[in-house]
């Protein structure tokens, strides 16, 4: 009986690792299925199959993803963070993304359905998304990427004190981007002839992606919206910053929510400068207070399609399904 | 009417994988036969094809194919091709460069691709039992484009960007020489500047041996005696794979572009037998109308012609069937034209055939010459009464006719005049 014939078993229950004890046999076949993979990935899909652990599994999916991905690309994921996407970053086309799935189903003996791929656009949410498939977890909001017109159309911080280029917000994190285009206002002074980007500006970028994360990637209670008018910064701690940024700098910007409850957001948040570490801070703290919701955000889960999302519509050739001609 | 031109050639074949080689090896009467190692088992009895040298392409994976380091292709394109679109990829890339095209020469609503080849049995057959095997959602993406007849087409046109007509052509040995004839209509009637004309074929095992059950295939294992059109001791055909590409121009992008042609396609015409599905007509009807069409459609009286490559496989019914076509058409078929059946060196292309051969009818053009009907010990008395070359002339011909026919009786002939 193929494997198939669960596919529309949704994602809503464990999968576990076949019943039957692993045998020699399956060793065989698995180290074929892998054999242009790393071996590191093929011993992570052994003990994920002997000992259905979970933590297995990330090797083995970076693994295949790895053997996917044109030579000259390789070095991408060596250091790949969370946010590396797989179209425009490794040039995955829609194909190869079915060859990825194709594998990782057969190496963990678990089936994917077309609709749950349509929204992994990263390394990081196919990592997820494979963990909550084993686990039995429902799925996590996507991320989302938004371009500079969206934040500029969500935010109530604007040019020109916005300092968010573009960003990816899912539930878990957010991330954005900031090129120092020299043409800030206040470099003009800050300092007499040697712009340096303040470090109080650089702690109010990281406030503004997390405002950005309160009005994209939180999750409000039913009927509610954040109210975009009513979020504040209230204070921050353990803030150091370890890098002098200058004009051409392109400053990578992280948060990540600690707690979230209504009135008080507290995040972590880090900017980086290619591998430097430019700016920690170990806590800011934001308000923030619901309006009624006007259109009703359908919180995402495993199963429900796209069409369904509320906000942006995904650029084109999102899809990660094959084009079929005929 | 506008005239047309070959200005590019590509081979990826049993004798040689670049026009030199393949010119040398059809002067000199080399052949490209080997014992094959997949049939070297007590339950087959077909021991030689015309292997492809320098490649290795039998494996269902394309990530295990080697192939000379000069062609670099990139997985993306790999993994969606047979081991024909790699020969046939490799061809193109030796076509555009001997042509001399630019990107922009290749791509452009003007330029089209006309391809033919047998699908490829072997993977068809791979991803056949993978579905059974591990269930529909589990098959590789690209398991339908590598296999259907069609892939050839798919890959180059994706893969060089094609953007005039494209279309595959399936008439079985007859359907690259279909090709060439549709490629040169759509130049004369304006509909294109540039054709890519492309045969190809895997040539392994599961596109040869099925013909053993039709007991067409030669059981000879010295190659020397394998292949022998016309020769009354022939047992059968040889198979073999490979691809060959051909570049059809209009006479202005000749012009334009300051190219020198191999020769110029005068004309073609084609017949059917209406006769057997897979047998061919006794008196080579089909075959006889098509050569007389194709000279109408060229202007060419039949005493103006200098070499015919025949289709003649090395079949006991074919070779014969062509043969009394050959003396129904030319009148004094004992003095001219010479002929000859390329096919005692290559082995038999199928699809492939007449765009391999057609390429040859280019290069004896160009080069001056005619090939011999290597292998030749005795003629049949059936096929007597022609003049059939048994070594090469080192006369340059001026005008030759290519031949080819197809199951369900196709057949199809082509002029070609020195340039």
């Amino acid at each position: 009986m193929p494997d198939s014939a669960q596919s529309s078993s949704g994602t809503g229950k464990p999968i576990p690792p076949s019943s039957k004890p692993f045998a020699p046999e399956d060793e065989a076949a698995l180290r074929e299925a892998l054999k242009r993979c790393s071996p590191s990935s093929f011993e992570a899909a052994v003990q994920f199959r002997k000992t259905g652990n979970a933590e297995h599994v990330p090797a083995v999916v970076i693994g295949v993803i790895e053997r996917f991905v044109e030579p000259d690309l390789r070095m991408k994921l060596k250091d790949a963070d969370d946010d590396l996407r797989l179209i425009e970053d490794l040039g995955i086309d829609s194909l190869t993304m079915m060859e990825i799935v194709i594998l990782v189903e057969d190496v963990l003996q678990m089936t994917i359905n077309n609709d749950e791929l349509r929204n992994l656009r990263t390394v990081g949410d196919v990592k997820t998304f494979i963990d909550c498939k084993i686990r039995g977890l429902t799925l996590p909001k996507p991320t989302k990427f938004l371009p500079i017109e969206h934040i500029g159309a969500v935010m109530p911080i604007q040019p020109p004190f916005l300092f968010l280029n573009e960003a990816s917000v899912s539930s878990t994190a957010a991330n954005g981007k900031y090129k120092i285009t020299g043409q800030e206002f206040f470099l003009q002074g800050h300092f007499k002839d040697n712009p340096v980007m303040p470090a109080s500006i650089m702690l109010e970028a990281l406030g503004q992606l997390a405002v950005l994360y309160l009005l994209e990637g939180h999750i409000p209670e039913p009927g509610k919206a954040v109210n975009a008018t009513q979020i504040f910064f209230t204070g921050c701690e353990g803030v150091r910053a370890h890098r002098v940024c200058k004009p051409g700098d392109i400053l990578t910007l992280s948060i990540k929510p600690k707690r979230n409850k209504m009135p008080l957001a507290t995040f972590e948040g880090s900017i980086r400068v290619g591998q430097e570490k430019a700016v920690i801070a170990e806590e800011i703290s934001l308000i923030f207070a619901y309006a009624d919701a006007v259109n009703l955000p359908v919180p995402i889960s495993a199963g429900v399609p796209e069409s369904a999302v509320n906000g942006i519509a995904a650029p084109a050739g999102t899809p990660l399904r094959a084009a079929i001609n005929s | 009417m506008p005239r047309v031109f070959i200005t590019g050639l590509g081979f990826v074949t049993s004798i040689g994988n670049d026009a030199g080689t393949v010119t040398r090896n059809l002067r000199d009467l080399r052949h490209g036969f080997e014992l094959y190692p997949p049939f070297q088992k007590p339950d087959i009895p077909v021991k030689l094809v015309g292997t492809i040298k320098e490649f290795a392409a039998d494996s269902t994976d394309p990530e295990d194919w080697t192939f000379p380091a000069r062609y670099k292709i990139k997985r993306e394109l790999l993994r969606s091709m047979a081991p024909n679109g790699l020969f046939a990829h490799c061809a193109m890339l030796q076509a555009i460069d001997d042509a001399r095209l630019t990107e922009p020469d290749c791509s452009n609503p003007l330029t089209g691709l006309y391809a033919a080849s047998g699908g490829s049995p072997m993977l068809t057959n791979y991803h056949h039992e993978r579905l059974q095997k591990v269930g529909v959602m589990r098959c590789s993406p690209l398991g339908i484009v590598s296999a259907i007849v069609g892939t050839l087409n798919f890959n180059l046109v994706a893969a060089f960007k094609i953007q005039g007509v494209s279309c595959g052509f399936s008439s079985a040995c007859a359907s690259s020489a279909h090709a060439l004839g549709y490629a040169f209509d759509d130049i004369v009637l304006g509909r294109q500047k540039r054709v890519f004309v492309v045969g190809g074929e895997d040539g392994n095992t599961d596109a040869i041996l099925p013909f053993a059950g039709m007991r067409t295939l030669s059981l000879q294992t010295d190659p020397t005696l394998a292949s022998r059109p016309f020769d009354a001791a022939r047992d059968g055909f040889v198979g073999t794979g490979g691809a060959t590409v051909l570049v059809l121009e209009s006479e202005a992008e000749v012009v334009r572009r300051g190219v020198q042609p191999y020769a110029e396609f005068l004309g073609w015409g084609q017949a059917s037998d209406g006769w057997n599905v897979a047998i061919s007509h006794p008196e080579g009807s089909g075959s006889a109308a098509a050569m007389n069409l194709a000279l109408r459609a060229a202007k060419i009286a039949p005493e103006q012609v200098d070499y015919v490559n025949a289709h003649a496989t090395s079949t006991l019914i074919g070779d014969i069937s062509e043969a009394r076509a050959l003396r129904a058409v030319f009148k004094d078929s004992s003095t001219r034209p010479a002929i000859s059946s390329t096919k005692a060196l290559t082995g038999h292309g199928l699809s492939l055939a007449g765009a391999m051969e057609s390429g040859f009818c280019a290069l004896a053009l160009r080069e001056g010459f005619m090939p011999g009907n290597a292998h030749l010990t005795q003629i049949d008395p059936e096929c007597g009464g022609l003049n059939i070359l048994r070594v090469t002339a080192p006369t340059p011909p001026q005008v030759v006719i290519k031949n080819s026919s197809g199951f369900g009786g196709a057949n199809v002939a082509l002029v070609f005049q020195r340039a």
